[in-house]
């Protein structure tokens, strides 16, 4: 090595200053060169099985992310009672993004939550209108089937309003909590559409429908309702009422009859709703959450898990700015079409 | 040539890099150096788990590593170019290469911070200082000018990158408090 460490400097007259490419001429770093490559394939091969072990350990036994951990979605730690909130007026999302807020994405939170090991009782946080039907009934069925499944309690606790769909959804769960001044009931449906007829005439404007049936544009805002229309809109609203007064008799273990009495459209405040039998206990979110983990013998105070998780706050916040807010509620406001709902209109 | 043999004349005659003509085969051992340094650096962030598996994850770190050094050197080239320092772009982002062979020492750094030698973080630090340390000399090798100047050249773009990354993290923290209180 040395000889030809020391041959080396004396090349340069011969090939001076660039002869790189036209010096072929062994260098003597080259052997280290070499002997440090070989190093380095054997330490990428001992590597290799070092990983492959590793990610298996880390397969069998996840490890807990501080996110995860923050986020309250660790199973991991003692048990907990889950909160999912229900707010506003509950209708269809109008996408299956899982962030949105429409009632699949309510019916799969509920769901998901009660699939949760750690989460033993679920407080579902309501303060609602009430909604269309389709939507509320399709809340009510996920929360029926979680407790077919699970047979974890359901607490539902009512904000300042939880009427009509609000309280179908709340007559799914075993015990109801409500503020003194909420306001709930409005057990009925409601089925409403304008008649823009007399004003689009004196504009001066027509509409031209083309239909296959003679029913096929009932709830036309451009002219007024026939008698027949109204009789067959009135026979919808009668089933539907009468799945909802079946829904709170079951839920509420009262007769169809017990519930009919109340079951008019009247509201009522949660302290004369606790009267009526459509209200258990008077209390705030606390008292519900401590009302679950004693239904779920974990005791008062229990920890909280929430829904959804921080990702989809995140998404969910990003929709709710970067959707044009200000058009889109104008669009939909336009393209909506009247529906039967379970809706207090009063808010 | 045998890619060995322009490695140890590269380590022999450093001198070449400064020369009118490249050496030869330095494009080759550079590309190849920043494959041998990002593997390391791979297998290193595999062995703690902080990288998912694959051959498209490796890919995917080798491009990003490429692209840095991309911009690094035209950053500091321009930045020689505009302090009225010649030399050759293309020749920097190969010796960017060469100082990225120091990344294969990952891989038993890995080995002995599992064992509780040394920590993570401190191999990690080791090898980035070593690889600054390494392209100051080489930027002067490729740029006839001080000692200061080569590291303020090489740790110019760092030094950029780090006040984008906190002033995007303060806008994105604005942004994230913003979006919060318009829910």
């Amino acid at each position: 090595m040395e000889e030809q460490n020391n041959n080396a400097p004396q090349t340069p007259p011969a090939q001076p200053p660039l002869p790189a490419a036209k010096s072929p001429a062994r260098s003597g770093s080259a052997f280290w060169v070499k002997l440090l490559a070989a190093l380095y394939a054997v330490s990428i091969l001992t590597a290799y099985p070092v990983i492959t072990r590793m990610d298996a350990a880390r397969t069998a036994h996840p490890k807990e992310s501080e996110l995860t951990r923050l986020a309250g979605l660790s199973e991991k730690g003692k048990d907990a009672v889950g909160v999912v909130p229900i707010y506003g007026v509950i209708a269809q999302g109008d996408s299956s993004r899982p962030w949105d807020r429409g009632s699949q994405q309510i019916a799969k939170q509920i769901t998901n939550m009660a699939k949760r090991k750690a989460v033993k009782a679920i407080v579902l946080d309501i303060n609602s209108p009430g909604g269309s039907v389709g939507a509320v009934q399709e809340i009510y069925s996920a929360i029926m089937k979680a407790k077919a499944e699970t047979h974890k309690p359901f607490i539902a606790r009512f904000g300042e309003v939880s009427a009509s769909g609000g309280y179908y959804v709340a007559s799914a769960c075993d015990q109801i909590f409500a503020l003194p001044g909420t306001i709930t009931g409005s057990i009925g449906v409601i089925f409403s559409v304008n008649d823009f007829a007399g004003l689009m005439k004196k504009i001066g404007m027509e509409n031209n429908t083309i239909k296959s049936g003679k029913f096929k544009d009932i709830g036309s805002p451009t002219r007024p309702m026939t008698p027949e229309e109204r009789k067959l809109l009135q026979g919808m609203i009668d089933d539907s009422y009468d799945q909802f007064v079946h829904a709170v008799a079951l839920g509420r273990h009262m007769t169809v009859e017990q519930v009919k009495t109340i079951a008019d459209g009247r509201v009522f405040t949660g302290r004369q709703a606790s009267g009526n039998g459509l209200v258990d206990k008077l209390g705030d979110l606390q008292d519900a959450i401590d009302a679950a983990g004693l239904a779920a013998n974990i005791g008062r105070n229990p920890r909280v898990v929430t829904q959804p998780d921080p990702f989809q706050q995140f998404f969910s916040m990003l929709d709710s700015r970067l959707s044009f807010s200000g058009t889109k509620a104008v669009t939909d406001a336009l393209e909506s079409a009247p529906t039967l709902e379970y809706r207090w209109y009063g808010r | 040539m045998n890619l060995f043999n322009t490695l140890g004349i590269l380590i022999d005659r450093p001198e070449l890099l400064g020369g009118p003509e490249a050496p030869a085969g330095l494009g080759e051992a550079g590309l190849l150096g920043y494959g041998a340094g990002t593997l390391g650096l791979f297998l290193f962030l595999r062995m703690h788990g902080a990288v998912p598996p694959g051959a498209l994850s490796f890919a995917i770190v080798l491009v990003l590593v490429l692209a840095l050094n991309y911009f690094m050197a035209s950053v500091i080239h321009l930045f020689m170019d505009l302090t009225g320092a010649r030399g050759s772009a293309g020749r920097l982002f190969g010796v960017f290469g060469l100082s990225d062979y120091l990344l294969t020492a990952l891989v038993p750094l890995a080995f002995l911070a599992k064992l509780g030698v040394v920590g993570s973080f401190m191999s990690l630090l080791l090898c980035a200082l070593l690889v600054i340390y390494a392209r100051v000399r080489l930027v002067r090798r490729v740029y006839p000018v001080s000692g200061n100047k080569a590291v303020l050249s090489v740790l110019l773009p760092y030094a950029g990158l780090i006040a984008a990354g906190f002033m995007a993290s303060v806008y994105f923290s604005v942004w994230l408090v913003w979006l919060a209180m318009g829910m």
